[in-house]
This record gives structure tokens, C-alpha cells and sequence, in this order.
């Protein structure tokens, strides 16, 4: 009787063993409208890669069919182009003006002078590319891809300089201004910088010009295979 | 030694209608106790059939084996060790011995039957 109560247990603990093992079997559960999108994504996607193709070839084309001082010519537009699209080279144009002022509450102990920390310069940077932002300057530093946005002490910089003190301007081009401004001015991210004491007013002026970044780039540690692409 | 293998198909069948599942951290104690189990249940098939089997050392076997594997596995998860792998090393070694084991007594047994048959033929 004992051997018949043992093997039971064991058998139990078998079953028990054997069904903890079985994971659920993973199904695709996207409906018709999830995979659609994903389809229209891709496709976008693909759509963009022909275009850098194609690009690619006209200038290739330029290259091997022009003479050679026009050779130079399109080098040096490249370099330029190349040079715009990094942020290294001056750039006007019409855009949104995000002016960073602080607010001040009548409180009776008096409040300290509001400093933007680094967390909230790189939410608003998140936010605005989010929305179509294409360059972006605080102030006269310019944002690219490799700018660093922190801590240093109790101040906060940006490119290795410090931020100025408040007020300070945002400036930001964007292919669609309209849209990124009411996109900006009912974002969550006011109220954030207002716990801060910081006011945030947007506006659109005809010619802003953004600073070229200035500093050298270091280039030790970049890695072509790797890096990855920000537009899709 | 039917009895035994009448009430494991009992207890498997026992377990998945009950559909009981063991949280993901207690999941190592319980392959080592089946593992344990199962290294009892053939010592016990050997030692039927070398007609050495006593109930007492089976049972007594059967829950100390269990209970120390456990303890085993417990303490290699407090120190950081994978201490269950040395269980699962000596059973796993027994568990082959005693089938190497039951498989020559029944291949002995085997001929002897056949022997039989024919001396009598």
C-alpha cells in the first residue's frame, strides 16, 4: 500500500513538473489593422531607401560623366550638404522660438532663481524631435547628434558650456512648423517645466538663424556598423 | 511491481486534470525531487528483482532522498552555488546503474526461460 502511495506521489509530481514546464504557445494576435500599419511602415521605409538610392546614383552620375573642375564643384556642394545635414554649418531660415522664461510666484519666503536641470532639456529635445524638429539650437549652442546634455555641479550644460542663466531661447526649424507648435503648446512637457518654475512661450519668426556647432568632433570611438539610423 | 506503475499512470493523470503549477522560483526544487523519485522508484524495480525489496527502506528512501535533494538545492540557491547540480550528477548516475541493472536481470532471466524451454523440448 505504501509502494502504491509513493508512486502516486511520484506520478503526481511528474504531472505537476510537466505542466509548469509548458509554456503557452506564442501567437501572432495582430489584427488586420496592426499588420496594415506595420505594411504602410515598411513600405514608407522602403520608399525612403529608394530615394537615398536614387540620390546616390545622381551623384554618382555627376561624378563619372562631368569634367573635372565641375568634378570639385560637386565635391565641395556635397561637403557642404554633408556639413548642413551634421550641424556643422550656419543655417537660417523660418522658425519656432521657444523662449525659456522663469516664473515667479508671490511666495513670502522668497523662492530661489529657477536653473533648467538636464533631464528637462533632454525630455524637451525627445519631445520636439518627436514632432518633426530637424535642428534645434539653445541658445547659440547647437544641438547634433553627439551633443551632451548634463550635470555639471549645480549647472547645467549643454555642448560643455554652461547653459545662461534665464531667459534663455530655444530655437528650432522644422519641415512643418504650424503642426510642431500646436503639437509643443499642448504638450505635458509645460507643465513639467513649470514645476520648475519655468515658463515655456512658443512663437514663429520669419528668419531665426542657428549657430554652427564649433567644437571638434571626436571621431575615436565612432563605428559605422552600428550606428543607428535616426530617420525611418 | 505492477501496483507501482498502475498508480504513477494514476498519479500523472491525477496531476493534469488537477492542472497544478509551480511558481517559476520553486520549479528547480521540483525537477530535483522527481529526479529523486525516480532514482527510488528504479532502485525499487532493482531491488524487486533481486528480491532484496524491503517497504520500509523503499519509503524511508523514497522521502529522505527527496527531502535532501531539496535541502540541497535550497542551500545552493542561499550560497550562490549551483549546488543542485551535484544532485542531479548522483542521481543521475544511479539512476543509470540500477536500469543497466534491471536490464541484465531481465535479459538473465530471459535466457534462463529459454534454456528452460528447450531443455525440455
Amino acid at each position: 500500500m505504501l509502494l502504491a502511495f509513493v508512486s502516486l506521489l511520484a506520478g503526481l509530481m511528474i504531472a505537476v513538473l510537466f505542466q509548469s514546464n509548458q509554456k503557452p504557445e506564442t501567437r501572432d494576435t495582430r489584427d488586420l489593422w496592426e499588420i496594415r500599419t506595420e505594411l504602410n511602415e515598411e513600405q514608407i521605409k522602403q520608399q525612403n531607401l529608394y530615394k537615398q538610392i536614387s540620390e546616390a546614383e545622381e551623384i554618382i552620375n555627376q561624378y563619372e560623366n562631368e569634367p573635372n573642375t565641375e568634378k570639385i564643384e560637386t565635391l565641395k556642394e556635397q561637403v557642404n550638404k554633408l556639413k548642413e545635414k551634421a550641424g556643422l554649418s550656419e543655417k537660417q531660415g523660418k522658425g519656432l522660438v521657444i523662449t525659456v522664461k522663469p516664473i515667479f510666484r508671490d511666495i513670502k519666503n522668497g523662492q530661489a532663481y529657477p536653473t533648467i536641470p538636464p533631464e528637462l532639456i533632454n525630455r524637451l529635445l525627445n519631445e520636439l524631435k518627436l514632432y518633426g524638429a530637424t535642428d534645434i539650437a539653445i541658445e547659440n549652442e547647437r544641438i547634433i547628434s553627439i551633443t551632451p546634455v548634463r550635470a555639471v555641479g549645480d549647472s547645467t550644460y549643454v555642448n560643455n558650456r554652461p547653459v545662461p542663466p534665464l531667459p534663455i531661447d530655444i530655437k528650432v526649424m522644422s519641415k512643418d512648423l504650424e503642426k510642431l507648435m500646436d503639437y509643443m503648446e499642448v504638450n505635458k512637457i509645460n507643465d513639467y517645466f513649470a514645476i520648475e518654475n519655468i515658463e515655456l512661450s512658443y512663437e514663429i519668426e520669419e528668419v531665426i538663424t542657428l549657430p554652427k556647432y564649433d567644437m571638434p568632433i571626436d571621431f575615436q570611438w565612432f563605428d559605422s556598423e552600428n550606428v543607428e539610423t535616426g530617420e525611418s | 511491481m505492477w501496483l507501482t506503475f498502475i498508480f504513477l499512470i494514476i498519479g500523472i493523470t491525477l496531476g493534469l486534470l488537477t492542472d497544478l503549477r509551480v511558481p517559476d522560483i520553486y520549479e528547480n526544487y521540483l525537477s530535483i525531487a522527481v529526479l529523486a523519485a525516480f532514482d527510488t522508484l528504479i532502485g525499487g524495480i532493482r531491488a524487486h528483482l533481486e528480491e532484496k525489496f524491503d517497504e520500509k527502506v523503499f519509503v524511508t528512501g523514497f522521502f529522505a532522498n527527496i527531502f535532501l535533494a531539496a535541502l540541497l538545492a535550497f542551500l545552493g540557491v542561499q550560497l550562490g552555488i549551483d549546488l543542485y547540480l551535484a544532485a542531479v550528477f548522483a542521481f543521475g548516475v544511479r539512476l543509470f546503474q540500477n536500469i543497466a541493472l534491471i536490464r541484465r536481470y531481465i535479459l538473465e532471466r530471459f535466457e534462463k526461460n529459454t534454456r528452460k524451454k528447450k531443455s525440455k523440448i
